[in-house]
Parts: structure tokens; C-alpha cells; sequence
């Protein structure tokens, strides 16, 4: 693979990326924050590395991020630069073997619920469940609320995100689109430190997509929750992002960290110029690899 | 010569309706008699039984083949009198403490499996040795142990539940998709819990055709050991009424104890088993 001189030249951009989202980030929502200087979530030099049956892959390198209180943020890169794998080690699905990842300032060590996962896979949701049992299943089984209150609860997320004719059906009585709305419900109405979305909507076509995309960022609006996004698509970041973390593949290391256009702004001109140079970006990174593969 | 061939739009006029005598005619009776395979399926038999019938009579030996009448006679005889009822009794509730305790010892087989390495190991290499031995051939043994009696009985009859239902059930836990289990331990779930609310119900499926096939094991292995000896207690089961009626060249008693266990068989396969798909696995659209 890549040779050790690679990795260390680059090894200085995460570093530097990390310095600037909390200069730039903390001026704008210091009054929302009660402390400004820290954020959210800290990720901070993350390696990792897991096996398979052959071998030893290293899925991301030294990749460092601050994620603020309320930030869209989304890790957009192309296929096999590890954002799915660091998404999971941000849920504590796996371990960084360089680096560490703070949540409010505590190491993230395991899986729980203030952070709430959702996937790209329709099967996230529990077949058995009707769609309000879905939701207020993870109410329950944490003790966060009692069944009554718990369902009260997962009634008004199922209600926002226009479900409510379908509250007691089962899941594979629903289309695509309507399955990941009951997910991001579902994990919404946990009210986690931050939702932790993979690909939510790769799996749905165009058309869906596009409506998910906007309800998504309408609910945005209304409950101002922090998201960290997993996308392969550059308007897809644009238009949900506020800020972009731009990642090279094999192995992912960060390759630039960029704030996105403004809210509703993702058809104008800015936004067709940030997408050139986020693709010249990644297509610049291809021309690199090229001789070497 | 291709884009030569200019062809022109063709417009055509349609006929409406009232030209037409037939176009939706419901089906004759009979049509729709036949279509119904409930109706051909008794028809069938209706026709088996009366060529036994025939063939009993013709035969005119009651000691080899009796008629179908005859058979048919001694169930009722025998079920309105009570003896098949409670000799039904006396074979189901047997087969119920075998399977329950059978489907027990599957449920912490599997879950020792799950969590250990050596765990899965064992069951692995258990159900390979077991699973291919019919469970009436450690009846002899069960025999030696446990004497005669319902110990025996209730011992083979876990044999031949436990591995089967062990086995689907490991078989379902591992096709449990990796996004249900990010999302059981995204909230916290693990050890029983995560076992209880997230492996057992998406493993449902395997775990139901498990019992389905655990419960044809038991169900044909304690009749093939009450043939052998049966009498548990006192009171003997449905083989053991088989057994003695041949002993006493009751042949309609045999019949009619062999209607008996088909019924039974098919009631537990197509109504309880039915039933209970229909209200999961059918309902959640997770039927394989």
C-alpha cells in the first residue's frame, strides 16, 4: 500500500483541520453553548485498523474533527475511505487503535444511547414492532421513560415526521422512504447528545431521496438536534451539511474541512462552485493514487 | 435499405361493449366447486376410503384388512367410550414434558453457544453426533436408567426435541442481520437481555421451524417407544393401545388407534403451529 513518507506528510492536515473548526465554529454559537471552547464531540487523531481473514486494514488515519453543539456536519468521501468505519467507532462499535474520541468530554468506549445510530439498511428496524413500538422501544428498554410516557413521546416524533396514519403498522408494510423516516424518528425521539447517520438515505431513489433530504432538514429547524452525517454524495453534503469534513480514501485521512453554503442555498451559484472544488478535490486525489496502484 | 421501411401510424376502431355477449360471466357451481382444494382433497379421500372399504369386504378378512366401516366403528366406539381420549391424554401430556423441557435445555444450549466460543464448539459438535441418531435407539438404555416408565420416555423425547431445536435456534441467532444487533446495542442491550428482546425475536423464524420439526421428532418417537413398552403408570398411550389391540386381534382398534395419531399429528401441525404463524412471523412479514 501507501508507503510510510505518505502517511507522515499528511499526517500534519488533520491537525490543522481540527484547530480551524473551533476557531471558526465557536465565534458563531458561543451563545447557545454554555461552554464554547468545548465541543460536542472531539475526535482527535483517530486511527484505525481492523482484520479481515487476510489481512490488517487500515481504514482511517490520524483523522481529527470537532463536532459543535448543533452542527449538520457531514464526512463526505468516496468508497473506502473509512467514514463508515469511523462513524461506528464514534457509536463505539469499534476502538480506535491510535487516537481517542471524546463525547462531552468523556472517552467513548462502548455503545450507548447518546448516540443514537441510524443506517442505511431498511432492516434497522425491528420487523416484530409496529411503527410506535419501534419508536418507543429504545424509550423503554434504557429506562429514559415509563411506557406511558414513552409512548406519548414516540406519538409526537411519529406525528413529525407525518407517520401517524401508520403508527400501528408493521414495518414491511412500508416503503422505503417511510422505513428510514420511522428510523430517524426513532432515533430523534431519544433526544441524544448527537445522531450518528450512515448513508440514511443511499438506499432510496431519487425522488425519496430529495423529500428526505428536505424533511430532514426541516425537522433541523424545528429541533436544532446535532447530526453527524455519513454521505459518498456532494450535493447530498452540500445541501445537508454546514460544514464538511472531506476525506481521501485508502486510508481515509482528512483532507480538507470546509464550511458548506448557507441554509436553502444548496441550487445557488456558491454551492455549484463548492461542489467543483470539493470534486476537483477528490479527483485530484485519484490522479495521485493512479500511478501508484 | 433499414431506414427505408417508413411505417405508418396505425389507428384502429374498438368495438364497445354492448357488442360483445360475454365479457365478465361468473364461473357454473361446479366450476367453482372444483376450484376449491379443500374439495378435492376430500374427494380423494372419499375415493381411498371406499376402495379400502371394498377391498376389506372383498377380502372378507377382518384379522388382515378390516373394511374401512368396521375401522371407523371402533374409533367412534372407542372415543365415545373414553378409552382413546384418555389414552390420547396419557401420550400428549408425556409429550408435552418432553418437549418443554426439551425446547428449555435448547434455549440454554444456544445461548451457552452464543457467548462462548467452546460454547458453539459443543453444540456444533453435539448436534453433529446426535441429530443423525434416531432418539428411539437410546430407548434401551433409557430403559437401564430410568426403568419403565415415564423417566424413559420423557428422556428420549428431550433427545429428539433438543437438537433439532438447538440447532435452528443457532442457525437463526447467526442470520440475525449485523444492523439489528448494532441497533439492540445501541441502546444499551446485552447478555439475556439483548438475547430476549432482540436475538429471539428476529431469530424467530429458524426458532419456529425448529419446534415445527422438534415437535415430528417427538411426536413419531414416543409413539415408535410406546409400541415398544408404553405402559408408564398404570395407564399406556395411543402406541400402547396399538400394541395391545394387535395383541388381542382387535385389527379395527389398530386402525382406528392409527387415525387417532394422524389426527392428532395434523391438528398440532396445521392449527396450533398455523396459528401461531399467523399471529408472528406472518404478521410481521418475516415468514421465510
Amino acid at each position: 500500500m501507501a508507503s510510510g513518507a505518505t502517511l507522515a506528510s499528511k499526517s500534519a492536515l488533520p491537525g490543522a483541520g481540527g484547530i480551524k473548526a473551533v476557531s471558526t465554529g465557536s465565534s458563531g454559537r458561543a451563545a447557545a453553548d454554555a461552554d464554547p471552547n468545548q465541543p460536542l464531540l472531539d475526535v482527535r487523531g483517530v486511527t484505525i485498523q481492523y482484520k479481515t481473514q487476510r489481512h490488517l486494514v487500515t481504514a482511517t488515519y490520524r483523522v481529527g474533527f470537532n463536532v459543535l453543539q448543533g452542527d449538520r456536519f457531514v464526512v463526505l468521501g468516496p468508497s473506502g475511505c473509512g467514514k463508515s468505519t469511523l462513524l461506528k467507532a464514534v457509536g463505539g462499535y469499534l476502538q480506535p487503535t491510535e487516537g481517542e474520541i471524546r463525547l462531552k468530554g468523556e472517552l467513548i468506549k462502548k455503545p450507548g444511547p447518546d448516540r443514537i445510530m441510524v443506517f442505511q439498511e431498511f432492516d434497522q428496524l425491528l420487523p416484530w414492532k409496529t411503527v410506535l413500538e419501534n419508536v418507543a422501544f429504545p424509550l423503554k428498554t434504557t429506562g429514559t421513560l415509563h411506557a406511558k410516557a414513552a409512548q406519548e413521546r414516540a406519538m409526537d416524533y411519529i406525528k413529525m415526521v407525518n407517520l401517524s396514519k401508520f403508527a400501528h403498522s408493521y414495518p414491511h408494510t412500508l416503503s422505503g422512504g417511510m422505513k428510514q423516516r420511522v428510523a430517524i424518528a426513532r432515533a430523534m425521539a431519544m433526544e441524544p447528545d448527537i445522531l450518528l447517520m450512515d448513508e440514511p438515505f443511499a438506499a432510496l431513489d431519487a425522488l425519496t431521496r430529495v423529500r428526505m433530504q428536505d424533511e430532514l432538514l426541516a425537522l433541523w429547524d424545528e429541533i436544532r438536534f446535532t447530526v453527524l452525517f455519513v454521505t459518498h454524495s456532494i450535493p447530498e453534503a452540500i445541501k445537508i451539511g454546514s460544514r464538511i469534513l472531506l476525506l481521501s480514501p485508502h486510508p481515509g485521512q482528512v483532507k480538507a474541512e470546509i464550511n458548506s453554503v448557507p441554509r436553502g442555498q444548496e441550487n445557488s451559484n456558491e454551492a455549484a462552485a463548492l461542489g467543483r472544488e470539493i470534486h476537483e478535490m477528490l479527483f485530484a486525489d485519484q490522479i495521485e493514487e493512479a500511478p501508484n496502484a | 435499405m433499414l431506414e427505408a421501411m417508413q411505417r405508418a401510424n396505425i389507428y384502429s376502431e374498438t368495438l364497445g361493449p354492448e357488442q360483445f355477449g360475454i365479457i365478465q360471466k361468473p364461473l357454473t357451481l361446479p366450476e367453482k366447486i372444483y376450484n376449491q382444494s379443500w374439495l378435492r382433497k376430500i374427494a380423494i379421500l372419499v375415493v381411498l376410503a371406499a376402495a379400502w372399504e371394498i377391498y376389506g369386504r372383498w377380502l372378507d378378512n377382518p384379522l388382515l384388512v378390516p373394511p374401512f366401516s368396521e375401522a371407523m366403528r371402533a374409533l367412534v366406539e372407542d372415543v365415545s367410550n373414553g378409552t382413546i381420549p384418555s389414552r390420547a391424554l396419557s401420550s400428549i401430556q408425556v409429550l408435552l414434558i418432553g418437549f418443554t423441557t426439551g425446547t428449555l435445555l435448547a434455549g440454554l444450549l444456544t445461548v451457552f453457544a452464543i457467548s462462548t466460543r467452546i460454547g458453539t464448539d459443543f453444540l456444533e459438535t453435539m448436534t453433529a453426533m446426535f441429530n443423525p441418531l434416531p432418539a428411539i435407539a437410546l430407548l434401551p438404555l433409557a430403559l437401564i436408567w430410568f426403568g419403565l416408565g415415564a423417566g424413559s420416555l420423557v428422556f428420549v423425547l428431550v433427545h429428539s426435541v433438543m437438537w433439532a431445536v438447538a440447532l435452528n435456534t443457532l442457525a437463526g441467532f447467526r442470520s440475525v442481520s449485523m444492523t439489528v444487533r448494532m441497533v439492540g446495542r445501541n441502546y444499551n442491550l446485552n447478555g439475556l437481555r439483548f438475547v430476549g428482546k432482540i436475538l429471539i425475536p428476529a431469530a424467530f423464524p429458524s426458532i419456529l421451524a425448529g419446534l415445527k420439526i422438534g415437535w415430528a421428532f417427538a411426536w413419531r418417537t414416543l409413539i415408535a417407544a410406546e409400541l415398544i413398552f408404553g405402559v408408564s403408570s398404570g395407564q399406556g398411550g395411543l402406541g400402547w393401545y396399538i400394541f395391545e389391540s394387535k395383541n388381542q386381534l382387535n385389527i379395527p382398534e389398530v386402525f382406528a388407534g392409527l387415525l387417532t395419531i394422524i389426527l392428532i399429528g395434523l391438528a398440532v401441525e396445521n392449527v396450533v403451529f398455523r396459528f401461531v404463524e399467523t399471529r408472528t412471523v406472518q404478521r410481521w412479514g418475516m415468514q421465510s
